[in-house]
């Protein structure tokens, strides 16, 4: 692991510093700074609009910044080119509509990246995305193509897809919202599982259980700007700032 | 002049047109497709000028007449010292048209991929030709069978235009002008050509419902 210069503490894997971005006169990014260390699982809430899906979406530039800088593993994150596909190969992507690329069966979608990016040859890539659908419960759909699977399926082979590429951290972008309220668990105990499996992920969600239950720090986005950022318990008991406090109420009974 | 005495006297010469428009068709298409997909390509690339001509090719190509193009590719490229065989110059009208009707088709393919399944791609980490051959291409193709089953018979039609330059053997539908230059076919001679172009395209039209149930990507 590398050490940062100046201090003992490792290297944040993620790490934003002062990001600015702006859709027309929206101002969707405001100072946003914020690092994610390996091994983190980190939460971000906040009302619809706050921001907090484009910020997830700005890590692997599939969003550009307007300034400030996004560092991968204290490197700046590249503006184009190869270097920033081998970026983006390190992270991974979960969306909240699945994505599935829908002419492939979900073997194929897993075996894509690791195949063309990675250079794996069939066997072991097929060998590994069986292994990655075992893991997330749906082996036995291997064969079918995505709209032949029920939503839930479809995200959690989503998460295989990623996994498969073996990244560094990866970011759920409300990977739930999309999804029938009786599939929801079956995501989330994947994701959980990869929690305490060690990954370092950035969890966009509206799901303030799992954020209580997985999370080690809970981010709050209102407006663009993270404004309160602590451990689940006590985000979820004590929040400090009015915005959060508002929110928690408005959310109550969900 | 009965059917019976018509094919009796011209049947060799239907039965080379036909052949002759086959093969015309099949070689245009082939262009058509791989042209089609060149300049789609271009049209959707992140390099403005690249899109600029492209679109710029569809833009000329599918505005101008099929017998005016013939009349440019016939007499004005040979102005700049271009100067074709009579068959090509039919085919390179067919397959300057052609092309740039598939394009379109092809765009309106690459619409209906969702913009996610891109942004999966570029997650993944694969370039942007990557994510052309392996998602984008292929399941615009897919996604327009029906289209281009229209379009092979669109092809197969325009190389009608090969009756309006001196062509041995003459294609289907020269066969007709070579017949009632010689006898009183009247219009016979053209129903009997029609029928060639009709039974193809019928042929072709089955094919193409085939294709697409079987490589239609489920939504």
């Amino acid at each position: 692991m590398t050490v940062n210069a100046e201090g003992g503490r490792p290297t944040p894997i993620i790490e934003l510093r002062h990001v600015e971005k702006h859709y027309g006169d929206l101002h969707v990014l405001r100072d946003v700074c914020l690092e994610v260390d390996k091994g983190e699982v980190l939460v971000v809430v906040g009302p619809s609009g706050s921001g907090k899906s484009t910020m997830c979406r700005t890590i692997n530039r599939l969003e550009t910044i307007d300034s400030g800088e996004i560092l991968i593993e204290g490197e700046p994150l590249p503006q184009e080119g190869k270097e920033l596909t081998r970026m983006r190969a390190e992270l991974g992507m979960v969306f909240q509509s699945f994505n599935l690329f829908s002419h492939m069966t979900i073997l194929d979608n897993v075996t894509l990246g690791p195949r063309e990016v990675l250079g794996m040859g069939r066997e072991e890539a097929e060998a590994q995305a069986m292994e990655l659908l075992a893991r997330v419960g749906v082996a036995e759909q291997a064969r079918k193509v995505p709209a032949q699977l029920s939503g839930g399926q479809q995200q959690r082979a989503a998460i295989a897809r990623s996994l498969a590429m073996r990244p560094k951290a990866m970011m759920f972008d409300e990977p739930t919202s999309a999804l029938d309220p009786e599939m929801i668990n079956e995501v989330l105990d994947v994701m959980v599982e990869l929690a305490r499996g060690g990954m370092t992920m950035v969890v966009v969600t509206h799901e303030m259980n799992f954020a209580r239950r997985v999370a080690d720090r809970v981010v709050f986005m209102a407006d663009g700007q993270i404004v309160e950022q602590a451990p689940p318990d006590r985000f979820f008991d004590h929040p400090e700032s009015q915005r959060a406090q508002d929110f928690l109420n408005s959310i109550k009974g969900h | 002049m009965g059917l019976a005495e018509l094919l009796g006297t011209y049947g060799q010469n239907y039965l080379d047109g036909l052949l002759v428009t086959w093969g015309m068709t099949a070689v245009s298409f082939v262009f058509v497709m791989a042209i089609a997909v060149l300049v789609t390509v271009m049209r959707v690339s992140p390099f403005a000028p690249l899109r600029f001509v492209g679109d710029l090719y569809v833009q000329v190509f599918r505005n101008i007449p099929g017998v005016a193009l013939l009349m440019i590719v016939a007499y004005a490229l040979p102005y700049l010292r271009v100067i074709l065989d009579w068959r090509t110059c039919a085919i390179v009208t067919t397959i300057l048209l052609g092309s740039a009707f598939g394009s379109e088709n092809f765009m309106s393919g690459i619409n209906t991929i969702g913009v996610g399944q891109i942004e999966a791609a570029r997650s993944l980490g694969l370039s942007f030709s990557q994510i052309l051959r392996r998602i984008v291409i292929p399941q615009a193709l897919r996604a327009t069978v029906l289209p281009m089953t229209n379009l092979l018979i669109a092809v197969m039609l325009t190389t009608a235009l090969g009756s309006q330059v001196p062509m041995t053997p003459e294609e289907l539908t020269g066969v007709v002008s070579y017949v009632n230059t010689r006898s009183v076919g009247g219009i016979l001679a053209f129903l009997v050509s029609a029928l060639g172009y009709l039974a193809t395209a019928f042929v072709i039209s089955l094919a193409g419902n085939r294709i697409d149930k079987r490589v239609r990507v489920l939504r």
